[in-house]
């Protein structure tokens, strides 16, 4: 009886939170940035907001910020797409087909739960630090998300519907485009918010190893020659690429397939 | 004399944030006899349950005054125990240990709430239940449980929010039996909240509606039907006739 | 019950050739295909050589199960596998270990507090979004390249997962069992005991199981990169010289580790599951 206007109430609720929200990372930096006025600053360990602010000045007019994340998501988006391109038929022929599911389960359970990112030593050793070495570790993490997402999503499509179509005189290439194809489509979404954030691991994995460009490669050489400030720029906009990325994936969930609300 | 239960003149505005107030109750007055089974109709949101909810402590009035035995109610207390619309059961918890609950909260030591337990599941006829969960239980099992809950701390009232609106017409029917024969032994006073004319009749000493909220007492009637009931009461045409002139009362107050 | 599950069969079938089986012979017939399908590409691994030909280089990094698994067992035989595995280990006990003293309560604190939900949700979501891999490099100009960088590493892998975990186990309690344990005379405390603490345990195991996942990850990178010692340090050393058996016994260690401590918290799960038929909780 309290509730009756409730969709009104949390649009007014979710505004609250994002003033609170913006308030603190405010405060945040600004304490930050306030802390060094008591306590002694020691550049070569530590940074501040103002001086990060100078060290992305620097790395955008050189052009070199943009330059190593040109380099790092190539890799991210080749393998990624060849994810896509070879998790979602194998995950729907995997929910579909019983005895495929039934043979491949195990085996690609192995492969979820053993860190793969042990082999990237020897992926990078043998195929390079390249593009190529990238995109196979980029690949090989994040192929799993796509076949386990889509093929519970396969599992998990309605049967009655699949007879309504059949009943209605609809033939195998009916059922796969207007029943499968659309239930497993958020499935796909789902799984590939997951996908993009083991991508950024294969990527920064692969430029960590021995890349010599890359947004990763450069994380680690501004770290060895102690250049904070300009370390904690490219962090924070590996920060906000994966945000807007898992944020954005989300916001398109729930703009696309606004019945799966709530679910 | 001040009756068993007194509320005078109670008034309950809830106010959310960000938007317009509601007022729930405005001047809703009461009088209860111990060992009274005294049953509220009204429309939908008419404020039935906040009502309850203020007898048993959980909300406060802004403004009235609500008495038991001549003292202020203030909160909870062991004295009134509530059995809830949807049952409200612990579901990481047995038959056995949700009846326990109010014991345990009283500090009652456990050898005690277990005798306690185990009269109250044969009397409500769960035995051979004790050690389901909540999930195994059909919706009328499920309200057994809530009433044998409710009557572990030996509570001088009942308070009974919809209790059987959750259940199908069938089951319903045999729980309103079962209330009865419980209610014989048990003797509590009991405020019976529900939407169902034939359902307030069968069970109660007296029907009050509400009226359309901000609620208020619009009308009370004396259920003239001898105890103990029997099912056929409900076909007799004192039955309908009253059934009909509380319907008449009723049906001005529901906004569709 | 049953039956809906005979429908639940009957309409499945409709999706494939199959027959309606009893769920037993399933079972069985799903580990047979399971098990011969990783039989027998360990079989066609084991005979590749015998097959074809390789280039002096490829066969560098070329291995067969037999030999990998011969390593394995030299590891352990000689004992030489103890030393880096408790090195990691020990990383990874801290690790979790801060993760859950300070993902628990932080979590709780969340969950009751709506503004301060509000005003730590920008930190968690960036935080969780993130790869805490790329944290490394800074964690390991601040801590060194011991074991406190490692630990750091599986801290803040481990603590999201436990964290989102228990604060939606929290917020998630049910209004009306708060309310039900009030009207018995419960305290601010009994409802955390009787209600909000039970009803978040399901959640906070499942981010227990996400966490070690995490954590172990956590481990692997962090000494891949940073450390001096540790199986990973062992596997990228044995990489580097193209010791390629040693590297898939490190990854078969770490996988059975992963699988082994996943599948325990899984059991606890289960267990806990026993009130409620349904699954628990979000991933």
């Amino acid at each position: 009886m309290a509730a009756q206007d409730l969709p009104h109430a949390s649009f007014i609720e979710r505004y609250r939170n994002a003033v609170l929200g913006g308030l603190a990372v405010l405060l945040f930096f600004v304490a930050w940035q306030a802390l060094f006025l008591i306590v002694p600053f020691n550049p070569l360990f530590i940074t501040k907001p103002s001086l990060i602010a100078t060290g992305y000045v620097d790395l955008l007019e050189s052009g070199d910020l943009l330059h190593d994340l040109a380099v790092s998501a190539v890799p991210f988006f080749l393998g990624l797409f060849a994810a896509v391109i070879v998790g979602v038929p194998l995950g729907i022929v995997m929910g579909w087909r019983v005895r495929i599911g039934y043979a491949l389960d195990p085996l690609m359970t192995v492969f979820y739960a053993s860190p793969l990112v042990a082999l990237a030593p020897l992926l990078v050793i043998f195929f390079g630090v390249g593009t190529a070495g990238k995109t196979i570790i980029v690949f090989s993490l994040a192929v799993f998300p796509f076949i386990f997402n889509v093929s519970s999503g396969v599992r998990a499509v309605d049967r009655l519907l699949v007879n309504v179509v059949r009943s209605l005189g609809g033939r195998e290439r009916d059922i796969y485009l207007k029943i499968l194809f659309p239930s497993v489509l958020p499935y796909i979404v789902a799984g590939a918010r997951i996908a993009v954030g083991r991508a950024l691991i294969g990527v920064l994995v692969g430029e960590f190893f021995a890349a010599s460009e890359g947004i990763g490669h450069a994380i680690s050489r501004f770290g060895d020659i102690f250049a904070i400030d300009r370390m904690f720029a490219c962090i924070l906009t590996v920060m906000v690429i994966a945000v807007v990325l898992t944020e954005g994936i989300r916001w398109a969930e729930r703009a696309a397939f606004p019945w799966r609300v709530g679910r | 004399m001040v009756p068993y239960i007194h509320a005078r003149n109670v008034n309950l505005t809830f106010r959310p944030p960000n938007r317009a107030p509601i007022s729930a109750l405005d001047g809703f007055d009461i009088d209860v006899e111990e060992g009274e089974f005294l049953s509220i109709v009204g429309p939908s949101g008419c404020g039935k349950s906040t009502f309850l909810n203020i007898l048993l402590g959980l909300l406060k009035p802004d403004s009235g005054e609500v008495l038991m035995h001549g003292k202020k109610i203030t909160g909870p207390g062991s004295d009134r125990a509530m059995v809830f619309q949807e049952f409200g059961l612990l579901p990481w918890r047995t038959v056995q240990n949700n009846i326990e609950l109010g014991l345990e909260l009283k500090r009652t030591s456990a050898a005690k709430r277990r005798t306690v337990a185990e009269r109250l599941v044969s009397l409500v006829g769960l035995g051979g239940f004790e050690n389901h969960y909540p999930h195994e239980l059909s919706g009328g099992m499920k309200q057994r449980v809530g009433l044998a809950r409710a009557l572990a701390t030996d509570p001088d009232v009942l308070l009974m929010d919809e209790p059987f609106a959750a259940l199908d017409a069938q089951t319903r029917d045999l729980m309103q039996v079962e209330l009865l024969r419980i209610w014989r032994e048990a003797r509590k006073t009991v405020l019976f909240v529900t939407h169902q004319i034939d359902e307030a009749i069968y069970l109660s000493d007296r029907v009050m509606v509400m009226s359309k909220r901000p609620g208020r007492a619009k009308k009370s009637f004396i259920v003239e039907l001898t105890r103990p009931r029997e099912y056929e009461m409900r076909v007799t045409p004192e039955f309908n006739d009253l059934k009909l002139e509380i319907w008449n009362t009723l049906k001005d107050e529901i906004v569709v | 019950m049953a039956e809906t599950q005979a429908l639940d069969l009957d309409l499945s079938a409709v999706g494939s050739a199959r027959v309606v089986t009893s769920a037993f012979k399933q079972r069985v017939e799903s580990m047979a295909l399971g098990t011969a399908v990783i039989v027998l590409l360990l079989i066609i691994w084991e005979l590749l050589p015998y097959f074809v030909s390789m280039k002096q280089g490829t066969r560098l990094f070329f291995t067969v199960p037999s030999r990998i698994l011969a390593t394995l067992w030299q590891m352990f035989a000689s004992g030489s596998i103890w030393a880096p595995l408790g090195v990691s280990a020990t990383a990874f006990a801290i690790g979790l270990a801060l993760a859950i003293a300070a993902g628990l309560p932080l979590g709780i604190l969340l969950g009751r507090s709506n503004t301060l939900n509000a005003m730590f949700d920008p930190f968690i979501t960036a935080f969780n979004a993130t790869p805490r891999l790329v944290f490394l490099p800074l964690l390991m100009l601040w801590l060194g390249i011991g074991v406190w960088s490692k630990v750091a590493i599986v801290f803040l892998g481990a603590l999201f997962p436990l964290l989102i975990n228990t604060h939606e186990g929290v917020r998630n309690a049910d209004k009306l069992l708060i309310n039900v344990v009030r009207s018995f005379g419960a305290k601010e405390w009994d409802v955390a005991r009787l209600v909000v603490i039970p009803n978040s345990l399901p959640f906070i195991v499942v981010g227990l199981r996400l966490a070690v996942g995490r954590a172990i990850l956590g481990v692997v990178v962090a000494e891949f990169f940073g450390a001096q010692d540790g199986l990973g340090v062992l596997m990228v050393r044995a990489a580097s010289s193209f010791n390629v058996d040693v590297v898939f016994a490190g990854l078969i260690i770490f996988a059975a580790l992963s699988l082994i401590m996943t599948g325990l918290v899984k059991l606890v799960e289960e267990r806990m599951n026993r009130w409620r038929p349904q699954r628990a909780a979000t991933e």
